[in-house]
């Protein structure tokens, strides 16, 4: 043991309880006391002896000292306990993972309502847009019937004014063609100019049972004796033209109106002539 | 002295109280160890409003790093007197108080550190304790300014001109006498 008897001798013991060495030394030091028994009771000796001393030594500090020091460190738990809070927390973070997805949670909840209603919304706006479209339709098709029915009420005052207008010109022949034995009660009036050819129904006047699909009634013009086909024409009670444009005709004896296959015929039938006049 | 009314702990019982932060156990080590830890720190600061001051915060230092402090390699009072030395010479060595102290250097305050503590340990201002033990004059001056004053032995044997290998020997003798004394 010549080895820690003259460690002990050199004196570095003493440095060490008197904190004169570096961390290396201390190191070595607290070694060689693990080490040799002697050593680390002569270090015990040493301390015991510089406690004593220190001791002897001392000087009192003022008696309220003691106690604004625990004061401090009363002060100093107060700040300390949250810190202390979260280390009793920190071993319980492993089971309340979802504590931390609790706001996730939420969110998504949110953004789910949120999706809900979103998708209310959109649907409640396209059934509404829908509604409108087909509001806007009707309100096309109603539009579309007004300005038939403007249309047609200027067109039948064109005809209006035209009747007038040809009831007054000696130009025009006005030729009422009467019902014949099959069709005692018909009545038709034929505008014809005379200069122009021009031949035209009067709807209006117009006094014929309605034809049927297959059917349509054709007039003739007799001229020189034959029978000259103006056109075919249906007997509706609501016409859409007051007047009607035939086929132009001149040196004209007669008109008569026939109840032929639907398009017409080349040749009048003559039993089923319900019309006839003469000029 | 009022001494046998101290509450009064084995060093063990220190330590485990301290290691459980039971606030008895650091009124225990202020009524066993103040004194003791001022002697220290009024030495080096020799203002006793300061050294009051430091003689608290090295009281929260060991009572907040208790858990530094290993039995193992040193008793208590070793460790506290080392965390007391080191505040105080921290203190000494800071802009605030050296220029608060004349803008003196270490060197050439020695000596006014050693009057002043002539006057302020004063055995009936401050209570000091008479000077039972008596080590030779030459023993006492090394290990005075090292284990009191915040000298390291360097700076001891550079203030003192002798080599350094007298400086490690006379501390060694000084302990030796020490420790005759006390047994």
């Amino acid at each position: 043991m010549e080895e820690a008897k003259a460690y002990i001798e050199s004196g570095i013991l003493e440095l060490y309880v008197l904190g004169q060495l570096d961390a290396p030394e201390q190191q070595e030091v607290e070694r060689m006391a693990d080490l040799f028994p002697e050593i680390r009771s002569e270090i015990a000796a040493i301390e015991l002896a510089m406690e004593k001393y220190a001791l002897e030594k001392a000087v009192q500090p003022k008696p309220q000292l003691m106690n604004k020091i625990l004061q401090q460190i009363n002060a100093q738990e107060i700040i300390k306990e949250p810190e202390i809070q979260e280390a009793i927390i920190t071993p319980l973070n492993t089971a309340p993972a979802p504590k931390s997805l609790r706001p996730l949670q939420f969110a998504l909840a949110a953004c789910l309502a949120l999706l809900a209603m979103s998708i209310f919304a959109l649907y409640t706006t396209h059934s509404r847009l829908s509604d409108a479209n087909q509001q806007l339709i009707v309100m096309r098709q109603d539009r579309e019937k007004f300005a038939a029915t403007v249309n047609f009420m200027k067109n039948e005052n064109k005809d209006l004014q035209q009747i007038n207008q040809i009831t007054t010109d000696p130009t025009w022949a006005k030729v009422k063609l009467a019902g014949t034995q099959i069709s005692p009660k018909a009545s038709l009036m034929v505008y014809w100019h005379k200069e122009g050819k021009h031949v035209m129904l009067d709807n209006a006047s117009m006094a014929l049972p309605e034809n049927d699909k297959e059917h349509q009634y054709q007039l003739w013009a007799i001229v020189q004796g034959k029978p000259v086909d103006l056109g075919v024409f249906d007997a509706d009670s609501r016409p859409k033209k007051l007047l009607l444009d035939m086929k132009a005709v001149s040196n004209v004896q007669a008109f008569a109106v026939t109840l032929e296959k639907r398009g017409g015929s080349p040749g009048p039938t003559m039993e089923k002539m319900v019309l006839i006049s003469s000029i | 002295m009022a001494a046998t009314t101290k509450i009064s702990l084995t060093e063990e019982q220190l330590v485990k109280g301290l290691k459980a932060q039971d606030t008895a156990a650091i009124q225990a080590l202020y009524e066993q160890y103040s004194g003791a830890l001022m002697g220290v720190i009024i030495r080096i600061i020799p203002i006793e409003e300061i050294a009051e001051d430091l003689l608290q915060d090295t009281f929260l230092r060991i009572w907040n790093s208790t858990r530094h402090y290993d039995p193992s390699k040193g008793r208590l009072f070793t460790w506290m007197m080392n965390i007391a030395r080191n505040i105080a010479i921290d203190k000494y060595r800071s802009k605030d108080f050296r220029n608060g102290g004349k803008n003196q250097t270490i060197e050439n305050n020695v000596d006014l550190i050693n009057e002043t503590n002539e006057v302020i340990f004063n055995a009936d201002t401050l209570g000091i304790k008479d000077m039972v033990t008596k080590l030779k004059p030459e023993f006492n001056q090394v290990l005075e300014m090292v284990y009191f004053k915040g000298y390291t032995h360097v700076e001891a044997a550079e203030e003192l001109s002798i080599p350094l290998g007298t400086v490690k020997t006379r501390i060694r003798m000084a302990i030796m006498e020490l420790r005759k004394h006390f047994n």
